[in-house]
């Protein structure tokens, strides 16, 4: 769409999405819209003056992130940590996108491969660390405001809420800038960055940029795929409306609202089952086979009418005695999106790719929930199953950088559900950790380009091993890439030795991977508690960081869950195996010096940062975890 | 989803005859005494520790040769669950050795299905796998399995995917409960208990005893008995000398002993043993809370030679720096280690630059040794 047609035809089409510019004019150019405050007739009291309120900004930043859910908060952070000065750019007043307090959406991600996760690290972990430290009560208006300042603690990272980026203004085939709406404050924001990454899920900047894009599902033949329908088609999963109940100790009546949608599961499939209808239910889903954006609104209007139909079912059908004292205590408005937009890059990852656990050179992330492709028609077709469960993962795999960025707009980076992906493909990696994933790949990849002032294709082209590797030490686990970093003396060491051990050999520290996987120990175990870590170097190095990385055990969920769920398989709280309390000397002309202590930590990754010196040794003292009897760590590094 | 605990109960009467099903021959024995223990049991399954009765099994001559439960094997169908009652039984070190059924209980699978002959054979081979994958199994995934696989980024479980080896088809629940108590937390308080009614000689035969499970059960009952004859103490020191793997065991009863025991022994195994037993010694002697006396700790400068890594040089000295500083036969004795490998040497050297009482020839060693490294300190 071009600029102009956007503003002639587009407010309709943005209205899905919540906030717009309450624009609109038949003959005026874009320009004459943004700066028609001349009929303006602001008289301030307090002045006495008249004047006309400034309404248009324009700023510039290396990186601009479209979307604050998951994907985009992992961009931003990864994009602002590593050096680029970065804006992130959110539609809602709160970040987190489904899993915001706004839709309640479990942040899932490889939450069980044969009876155990596989956990994602990096910046996804420590936001779901952050939150179970600050919000023990497992609150989801909690969490929004937990993820808002794990994100605006950033010195290098600026964060707009209520913000929509609504058109790109293009340069070539690079967009210039991003045209975003402010509607709390009226305000048409200019946004110009080098890089853009548009983690919105639906993708609005990218299509406005004319970066290509597809939705609806491929048929079999174009990827090979068992699980697609012989003849491609429109349809996209559909976007869900949750609520959630609670016991009032005594029998609660329900009416059904106006617009409630009567609801009888006559014929429904037997996996429409009301397991946890308490908490919500996900199959109260409406898709569509047309333009999904364009409906959203009356999507939402009949998902809130069978939210009602089905509550009403609950609680009037007298098949559900145990609802008797339960009554609605939340109820969303805002529907829970799967599928939408999916923007081309120059590979589009299909299902064969994941059932077949292929290798790709470029690999940035991985996944590993199932492929779990929902019935498009939703609740409208419940003699379906809710979902087909196509294939259950044996293993995690591999996700590519190659569909990371547009293959026609040059400086277009995504992540999230519109990345370069089928249908099939995109119901396995749509879970929020998977593309929190991507979103710290893409935030690092932007770095990379405004560093070496070069595109994302070139990233991929030329500097992919240093985009891994800057994964790699920042905690991402990428499958069968182990780091080697030259710059991490660690690996110089003459010697590394663990005071005690109850298992793995210290040397694993430094093998380069970060977890144990594939059947191999990649870690060092202490025996008990002190414990240290000691590695010499037989010639002098000078070191000014020491980064590890810890145990948080990944084999165990630590995301919030509505029903708090506490075993093997899910934590509510923080993982016992953390590390709490350590300590770091260095060895200078023979005499242990104090480099820093650590008390209460809440990270996996750990880092020292002390004025370079000269050294032959370091040692960590490692004092206390959040419980467990052994320190466990998977990886020593040192810089200079 | 339900817990287990959670569930309705139909009970089924206790049986007083047995049917038993394990691959060895039942122990038929008309002179074997039985103890009945009240034990208090914690079961991934239950809610709370269970309150049970463990009855150990002695031979005519008192010797434990083994222990029995009576378990509840449960079957749950649509909420629903039935209790088996199922006997099992353990040697005496706590290896689950078989299990039986009363003479008319049958056990079931899903969908009421009953167990065929060679179910009840499949559970045997599963309940004395130690490693079965039911170990870090959550109930919840085992109970998931039997309805259906929905998952979905709202709730859920994947189902729990067993291959056919580690589980009797259609009866998941009942490998893992009856798993689990075959294998989990009564295998202390068996252990335990042998310890408890063994003498102080079959302690000493569980002390040399090849299966190594005897042996941390021989020393926790000597502590408590507070055993140190020399017998036990020279068993303990031959066996911590050549076994890595007991040296943690040996040094915890050890450190219980009376001073004069505890350091002669540990410089016995200090001499006779390997880096890792050596290393467990050192921290031992720095981290104890008794007095050591200044001769003992001198008296390893006879036995420097016996440091071969750089790890073990670095908790030695580390020993001295904390407990014998400006030890002259120390010193004295180190100066050979700055001729070798040079990790060490210059560990040594360090160490040396902080002694206050080195003669002029020490001191020239340091200096020269200095000179010619100095690029690398």
């Amino acid at each position: 769409m071009k600029r102009r047609d956007f503003f002639k035809k587009g407010t309709k089409a943005a209205v899905a999405a919540g906030v717009v510019p309450i624009i609109a004019s038949s003959c005026a150019t874009a320009k004459d819209i943004v700066d028609d405050r001349k009929k303006d007739k602001w008289y301030h009291l307090g002045s006495g003056k008249k004047g006309i309120p400034e309404r248009k900004k324009t700023e510039t930043y290396d990186v601009a992130v479209i979307g604050g859910g998951a994907a985009g908060i992992c961009a931003a952070v990864a994009s602002a940590r590593n050096g680029s000065l970065t804006v992130l750019v959110q539609d809602r007043p709160v970040l987190g996108g489904n899993a915001s307090s706004e839709m309640r959406v479990h942040l899932n991600g490889v939450n069980n491969i044969n009876g155990k996760a596989e956990r994602e690290t990096g910046i996804i972990e420590e936001l779901l660390l952050h939150n179970r430290f600050e919000n023990e009560q497992e609150s989801f208006p909690v969490f929004d405001h937990v993820m808002y300042d794990f994100v605006v603690r950033e010195p290098n990272l600026t964060l707009m809420v209520n913000t929509q980026a609504v058109e790109a203004v293009m340069e070539g085939n690079k967009i210039k800038s991003a045209k975003c709406w402010q509607a709390t404050t009226e305000t048409l924001f200019t946004i110009n960055a080098s890089i853009f990454i548009d983690c919105s899920g639906d993708g609005l900047l990218g299509a406005s940029a004319g970066a290509a894009y597809r939705t609806g599902r491929e048929g079999k033949a174009e990827f090979n795929e068992t699980y697609a329908p012989d003849e491609p088609d429109g349809w996209q999963m559909g976007a869900t409306l949750l609520m959630s109940s609670k016991d009032m100790g005594r029998p609660m009546t329900y009416n059904p609202p106006s617009y409630a949608i009567k609801y009888t599961h006559e014929g429904a499939h037997p996996r429409r089952h009301f397991k946890w209808f308490k908490d919500g239910i996900w199959w109260i889903e409406v898709g569509s086979k047309g333009d999904i954006i364009a409906d959203a609104e009356k999507n939402r209007h009949k998902l809130m009418g069978y939210l009602h139909g089905v509550w009403d079912y609950i609680k009037n059908s007298g098949n559900f005695p145990e609802a008797e004292n339960l009554a609605l205590d939340w109820v969303g408005s805002l529907p829970s999106r799967r599928e939408s937009r999916r923007f081309i890059g120059d590979y589009i990852v299909s299902e064969k790719d994941m059932t077949g656990y292929k290798h790709f050179e470029d690999a940035v992330a991985f996944g590993g929930w199932s492929l779990d492709e929902h019935n498009p028609g939703g609740i409208e077709n419940i003699s379906e199953p809710p979902s087909y469960f196509h294939y259950h993962f044996k293993k995690i795999y591999e996700f590519p950088f190659r569909s990371l960025y547009s293959k026609n707009v040059s400086n277009l980076m995504f992540a999230g559900r519109n990345v370069s992906q089928t249908h099939i493909a995109l119901s396995s990696s749509r879970i929020m950790a998977t593309c929190a994933l991507m979103g710290q790949a893409v935030g690092t990849a932007a770095t990379i380009c405004n560093k070496r002032n070069i595109l994302p294709r070139e990233v991929a082209n030329n500097h992919i091993k240093e985009l891994q590797e800057q994964l790699l030490r920042d905690d991402a686990f990428i499958p069968k890439r182990p780091a080697m970093d030259p710059k991490d003396l660690a690996r110089k060491a003459s010697l590394i030795f663990g005071s005690t051990t109850l298992l793995g050999d210290a040397k694993n520290l430094l093998n380069g991977m970060s977890r144990d996987i594939d059947g191999a120990i990649n870690h060092w175990q202490s025996d008990g508690l002190n414990a240290e870590l000691q590695l010499e170097w037989e010639t002098p190095v000078q070191l000014s960081t020491v980064e590890l990385k810890c145990d948080t055990n990944v084999k165990r969920n630590i995301m919030m869950r509505k029903d708090s769920k506490n075993d093997d398989l899910y934590g509510n709280h923080v993982p016992k195996e953390l590390l709490k309390s350590l300590s770091l000397e260095a060895r200078v002309n023979g005499k242990w010096k104090d480099l820093g202590a650590i008390e209460n930590n809440r990270t996996r990754l750990i880092k020292f940062k002390f004025n370079q010196l000269k050294t032959t040794a370091v040692r960590v003292n490692l004092k206390e975890t959040y419980g467990a009897e052994n320190v466990k760590l998977f990886e020593i590094r040192c810089y200079a | 989803m339900p817990n287990l605990y959670k569930l309705k109960f139909i009970s089924f009467f206790f049986f007083p005859f047995w049917i038993l099903f394990s691959n060895e021959p039942a122990m038929v024995s008309s002179e074997r005494i039985e103890i009945d223990h009240k034990v208090i049991v914690k079961h991934p399954g239950e809610e709370v520790p269970v309150e049970t009765i463990l009855t150990e099994i002695q031979n005519k001559d008192s010797t434990t040769i083994g222990y029995a439960m009576e378990v509840e094997s449960v079957i749950c169908l649509d909420e629903v669950c039935k209790e088996i009652p199922v006997r099992l039984f353990w040697n005496d070190i706590g290896v689950y050795q078989k299990y039986v059924l009363a003479k008319d209980a049958t056990l079931e699978k899903y969908e009421a299905d009953l167990f065929e002959p060679e179910d009840y054979k499949k559970l045997h081979t599963v309940l004395a796998n130690e490693n079965s994958p039911f170990k870090d199994v959550a109930i919840h995934q085992v109970l998931t399995a039997v309805e259906d696989d929905s998952v979905d980024a709202v709730a859920g479980a994947t189902a729990l995917e067993l291959d056919e080896k580690d589980t009797v088809p259609g009866a998941a629940l009942t490998c893992y409960t009856l798993w689990h108590w075959a294998n989990g937390d009564i295998i202390k308080t068996i252990k335990k208990k042998t310890g408890e009614s063994s003498t102080n000689q079959q302690l000493l035969e569980f002390l040399v005893n090849d299966n190594k499970s005897y042996y941390p059960i021989a020393l926790e009952a000597l502590v408590s008995r507070n055993h140190y004859a020399s017998e036990f103490i020279e068993t303990v020191i031959e066996r911590a000398a050549n076994h890595d793997d007991l040296i943690k065991a040996s040094i915890k009863y050890l450190e219980a002993a009376p001073l004069e025991v505890y350091t002669a022994s540990l410089k016995k195994i200090f001499i006779a043993s390997e880096k890792l037993q050596r290393i467990a010694v050192i921290r031992s002697l720095q981290y104890s809370k008794k007095e050591l006396p200044k001769d003992y700790l001198d008296s390893f400068s006879n036995e420097i030679g016996y440091l071969k890594s750089f790890q073990e040089v670095s908790v030695f000295l580390g020993l001295m720096e904390v407990k014998n500083p400006n030890s002259i036969q120390i010193n004295k004795a180190l100066i050979a280690l700055m001729e070798g490998d040079f990790l060490i040497a210059r560990r040594v050297y360090w160490f040396l630059g902080e002694q206050s009482n080195l003669d002029d020839g020490q001191q020239k060693k340091l200096k020269t040794f200095s000179e010619a490294h100095s690029d690398k300190l």
